[in-house]
């Protein structure tokens, strides 16, 4: 970055001319030199100042902004600037529209909740857990029943990860379910959708074990993530403790692939001991479902730089 | 000589990054947003005033505490004391520094007296700000950003170069501060656009040099 030089001192030009106007021509002293002005700090993070061992191993570890350094009180440069990016990434996620026509052109049965926009959507999780009339009889008539396993595909909060891999992990995993000899539902693609919408469509369809796979909250950086929530024995006004939950299934987290299998693992777990959520034991099977078992190592991430500064 | 530079000599600059909240209330910083102080005295109270508004365009500090001190910097009450103390406060040591640093730039390169005869024992302040800053902005009732004559002399200086200044240029008087001020001087505050406010400087200093070289008309009828 350019040094500032700083002006030179406009009053004094001014004395200096009246003095010589009135007809004082003697010498002045010397004038001390005009200074350079250091120019405002561009940091690269971690900043070389505040660098630690310690942060850099705990950073290289995740794509979170920790051991980012510091200028005074403040952030970085880089770093705001990263920041702001990585948050627009999100918002464009959060904002995105799953297209109504995007199910249809990709084999699926369209459903919708009882939500009418996309910015009701955000206001009304409750309208966004409920099929509506129209989608309900769709359901009825053409959905296949008393399967196995019915995977819900769905827009979540991040159209942009369902129409991304949606499809990848929908068809991973209801090829894993088959494999095993499980009778998969109709493959279906639900708008406006939360989670809970699951409950109500596996009662409608009679599944033993709902699977919505949805576009998950997006996080900095991160607006193609998706989230799979899985339940046994689907019934409206299930909670939160009933579930089991994979997030982060993307290519900088867990690979679709990888996920679907994970995905049917916990869910062989479920047809087994017939239950999910806080009640299942997933202790035996720490070693096939990876991080899901949650004790497993995290491989260094490189965070993606979406800024350069110079 | 006249109209020569007369640098300003900055007797002390001291730090107090977390100062206690007595401290700030007593010297009219706001504990809930200042926390750091940063003192300075000058021989020179003028350019001093000059100079803490300058830093309040380089960093976040606010100048809340400057005064000058009675009868100046030659009948000062210890070698440090000068004539005048400033005392900028901001949130953290890091804003004060920036806030100095400023501070120092303008009184070493920019504001100054001159003086107005040949042995110096009359001094003028022509100064022009070109943009002013938060401090003396308010202290003047404009924006942020306006052009201000700062002018200082001696009384009788001050008094007729003032005339001079608002008949030689189009600006207009903001505050006009009649003898004595705790120094002793007159000054004034002028403002219009900068090279109004240049054209009064000038006027001033001219008007200021004309009375040193002339400080007794002859009356009319009078031998």
């Amino acid at each position: 970055m350019k040094e500032f030089v700083a002006l030179p001192s406009r009053t004094r030009t001014l004395m200096a001319e009246l003095r010589s106007r009135l007809g004082d021509e003697g010498p002045l002293p010397p004038a001390p030199p005009i200074p350079v002005i250091a120019p405002p700090p561009v940091r690269v993070f971690p900043s070389p100042r505040s660098r630690s061992r310690f942060a850099e191993q705990a950073a290289a570890h995740t794509t979170a902004m920790i051991g980012i350094g510091h200028v005074g009180t403040r952030y970085a440069t880089d770093v705001v600037l990263q920041f702001q990016a990585e948050l627009a990434v999100a918002h464009e996620a959060v904002h995105t529209v799953l297209p109504e026509d995007w199910a249809a052109s990709k084999g699926l049965l369209s459903l919708k909740s009882r939500v009418a926009d996309h910015h009701q959507f955000l206001l009304r999780p409750d309208l966004g857990r409920r099929l509506d009339e129209a989608s309900l009889g769709k359901l009825r008539s053409s959905a296949k029943r008393g399967v196995d396993v019915q995977p819900i595909l769905a827009d979540g909060l991040s159209a942009v990860a369902t129409m991304g891999s949606g499809m990848t992990l929908l068809e991973a995993f209801s090829a894993e379910c088959s494999k095993r000899g499980w009778s998969v539902g109709t493959p279906m693609c639900a708008r406006f959708a939360r989670v809970w919408l699951e409950d109500e469509i596996g009662q409608e369809v009679g599944a033993k074990v709902a699977v919505i796979l949805l576009g998950e909250r997006p996080g900095l950086g991160t607006g193609d993530g998706l989230s799979a929530y899985l339940v046994y024995d689907p019934r409206i006004g299930k909670t939160d403790g009933d579930r089991n939950m994979m997030s982060n299934i993307h290519l900088r987290g867990t690979p679709p692939v990888e996920a679907a299998s994970r995905l049917a693992v916990l869910t062989g777990a479920m047809l087994e001991q017939r239950t999910s959520g806080v009640p299942l034991d997933l202790s035996p099977l720490v070693a096939q479902l990876g991080d899901a078992g949650g004790t497993g190592y995290r491989a260094p991430q490189k965070r993606v730089r979406l800024v350069e500064t110079s | 000589m006249i109209l020569e530079p007369l640098p300003p000599k900055v007797l002390s600059v001291r730090r107090i990054p977390n100062a206690d909240p007595a401290v700030l209330l007593a010297y009219g910083a706001d504990p809930a947003r200042h926390r750091s102080l940063g003192l300075v005295t000058c021989d020179q109270d003028d350019p001093t005033y000059v100079a803490l508004d300058e830093a309040t365009k380089h960093a976040r500090v606010d100048v809340v505490f400057a005064k000058s001190f009675w009868a100046g910097s030659k009948h000062a009450s210890g070698k440090l004391s000068g004539e005048i103390l400033g005392v900028l406060a901001g949130s953290d040591p890091d804003e004060v520094d920036e806030g100095l640093a400023a501070f120092l730039r303008c009184i070493e390169h920019d504001a100054c007296f001159f003086a107005a005869n040949d042995d110096a024992s009359i001094a003028v302040f022509p100064h022009v700000i070109s943009s002013l800053g938060r401090y003396l902005s308010a202290e003047a009732g404009l924006e942020p950003g306006q052009s201000m004559a700062y002018l200082v002399a001696p009384p009788i200086e001050g008094t007729v170069a003032l005339d001079a200044a608002l008949k030689g240029a189009d600006v207009r008087a903001v505050k006009i501060f009649p003898p004595p001020s705790p120094t002793n001087f007159a000054a004034a505050w002028l403002t219009g656009s900068l090279d109004a406010c240049e054209a009064a400087a000038v006027a001033y200093a001219e008007a200021v040099v004309a009375v040193a070289r002339g400080p007794i008309e002859r009356l009319p009828g009078r031998r």
